[in-house]
């Protein structure tokens, strides 16, 4: 039982049921079936599974842009059915589209004043946004010339105008190149280190092993594993042990050690980079 | 502090509405309706003073009600659908937005666009027949005089002929009678396409709405004079005044090209009409949109 002297989870799901109710003669189609889940205050929370799993359905639950047909959602202990809960909530949608006939700062300020800022403490913090997702050269740029990793961006800029505790990103890599990528995965690392507490969704499993505290996995509308992503990623009965500068006999050493205790070497070799990693390095070296 | 009802936030929306339609070029209807004025106040001098300044009249009416009414039903059928094709309406109700604020923001964007277009083109429209009205007068006068008729009387006439067809305040009227009933059928157009599931189809039916509102007068007089009791007769007009808007309320535009007066009375008429039509077909869109699976 929660301590109720304790803040409100950032999110909870409980029970999550979603229905949609088909033509007449049709099937009703059942995308999310009894899924609980809780994301605690500043915790990076990913929530990952196939295509058609039921993503994107708890993400707008959670948002109140659907309506549960069972269960029931919070954000920061208010029902998402209640507009106020989305006052601390920053969200990207994936593949997010903005009104074609702003320009990006144009598109800041609305989505700004929809929050409620005004004046120069808005253009201000417009103008920041910009600047932290790259966007400073395009502010004046109409949105409909934008690229889909540009508008990837923008998106982002406008889920963190108003300074959220809770962002709320939906595939925030899609159509985004590896050092735009990368640079999504380091302003989310960010707002974990400031307080801010991250949901996220995401085709790149590393991507997500890399910053998330806690992971649930969905397949067929159906939470199928939940947890702290260390606890569930582990191999209980392996150990890594990763050397450098080990020689040949070193190695034939410990071979023989490991063997000789009725351990068993499952294997050894030489450390791989990622394909990400050499990409980037390979990328960002001076020509 | 969060407000449950923001006119700061419906501002920004409706603004926003504004903007997008004045940069989808649909303001250059102005500069056609600029042209049609022109060329029907000067095109056709043969003319008797009293079918010029008819005509004119006639022309900028048709105009105006064209204008208002294509602007309504087609703007305010793009808005919703486009929004959520393009899933912009999830990044604006992610953020602290109440449904009905947004639609109210979007149908006062249509309503401003179109009460600032019919504003400009009744500008346009009356400096046209103001400087026609002066030619025809000067014109008439030069031909009394040629005849020799050109008495205090005969003057006094033409001056009051003249006064009664040109400008006058009925003009403005039937200016704001257009949006009145533009008002209405943009309120209608948001609800169907609260439901609708494309934009063509929300035109289309929001269209033979607009045809069928026009003729009620005449469906009612049809169908519902023979033959039937005094409850039934009832019965049938609050149906067909729930299904279609009695548009034929707002139609005085005849009234004044004759150079009849409006009176007060069919202004009052005209804006409680409009009032609860708007007011009815937006509470209806909240109650459709409210539910809406996005």
């Amino acid at each position: 039982m929660p301590d109720s002297d304790s803040p409100p989870a950032a999110v909870t799901v409980e029970n999550l049921t979603k229905v949609f109710k088909a033509g007449l003669g049709k099937q009703a189609f059942v995308a999310v079936k009894d899924v609980s889940l809780t994301v605690q205050t500043g915790e990076v929370y990913g929530l990952i599974g196939p295509n058609g799993s039921g993503k994107s359905t708890t993400m707008k639950a959670i948002l109140g842009l659907l309506a549960p047909t069972v269960g029931k959602t919070t954000i920061f202990g208010k029902s998402s059915t209640e507009v106020e809960s989305r006052r601390d909530v920053g969200f990207l949608p994936e593949n997010p589209y903005f009104y074609k006939h702003l320009s990006g700062l144009e598109t800041l300020l609305f989505y700004g004043r929809l929050c409620s800022m005004t004046g120069r403490d808005l253009k201000d913090k417009a103008r920041e946004m910009l600047v932290l997702t790259g966007l400073e050269d395009a502010a004046n740029r109409r949105v409909a010339g934008f690229s889909k990793g540009m508008l990837q961006r923008l998106g982002l800029a406008q889920a963190l105008l108003h300074q959220p505790r809770l962002v709320i990103l939906d595939e925030p890599t899609a159509g985004v190149d590896p050092a735009g990528s990368r640079k999504i995965r380091d302003l989310i690392m960010g707002f974990k280190e400031n307080g801010i507490t991250v949901l996220v969704t995401s085709h790149l499993l590393e991507q997500i092993q890399e910053v998330c505290d806690r992971v649930g996995i969905m397949a067929h509308g159906s939470m199928v594993r939940e947890g702290r992503l260390d606890d569930l990623i582990s191999v209980e009965n392996e150990t890594e042990l990763v050397l450098a500068n080990a020689s040949p006999d070193l190695l034939a050493e410990i071979r023989s050690l490991v063997e000789s205790k009725g351990a068993k070497l499952v294997r050894s070799g030489h450390s791989r980079t990622t394909l990400e990693r050499l990409f980037l390095e390979a990328t960002e070296e001076p020509q | 502090m969060f407000r449950s009802f923001s006119p700061a936030r419906i501002w920004t929306l409706a603004s926003a509405t504004v903007t997008q339609l004045v940069r989808m070029k649909i303001m250059a209807f102005l500069l056609v309706f600029c042209v049609i004025v022109v060329a029907a106040g000067f095109a056709f001098p043969v003319m008797n003073p009293e079918q010029q300044l008819k005509l004119l009249k006639d022309v900028s009416f048709g105009a105006l009600q064209v204008f208002s009414v294509v602007i309504a039903i087609v703007s305010t059928a793009l808005l919703l659908p486009r929004d959520l094709e393009d899933r912009t309406l999830y990044t604006i109700l992610s953020k602290p937005v109440p449904r009905y604020e947004y639609l109210i923001g979007k149908l006062l964007g249509v309503l401003v666009l179109i009460g600032a277009g019919l504003i400009l083109m009744d500008i346009a429209f009356s400096a046209v027949l103001w400087l026609r009205q002066n030619i025809v007068f000067a014109q008439a006068l030069a031909a009394l005089k040629q005849e020799g008729t050109a008495t205090p009387e005969t003057i006094a006439q033409l001056q009051e002929f003249v006064g009664r067809q040109g400008l006058t305040w009925n003009i403005h009227l039937g200016v704001l009678a257009i949006f009145l009933k533009a008002s209405v059928i943009a309120a209608l157009s948001l609800m169907i396409s609260c439901f609708a599931s494309s934009t063509l189809f929300t035109v289309v039916i929001a269209l033979l709405t607009t045809i069928i509102g026009h003729g009620q007068g005449l469906i009612r007089e049809y169908f519902l004079s023979e033959g039937m009791n005094q409850m039934m007769k009832k019965a049938g007009s609050a149906l067909l005044a729930v299904i279609t808007p009695d548009l034929g309320v707002f139609d005085v535009v005849d009234t004044i090209i004759n150079g009849e007066l409006v009176s007060a009375f069919s202004v009052g008429v005209m804006v409680g009409t409009a009032a609860m039509y708007v007011t009815g077909y937006a509470v209806v869109s909240h109650l459709l949109f409210v539910e809406k699976e996005l």
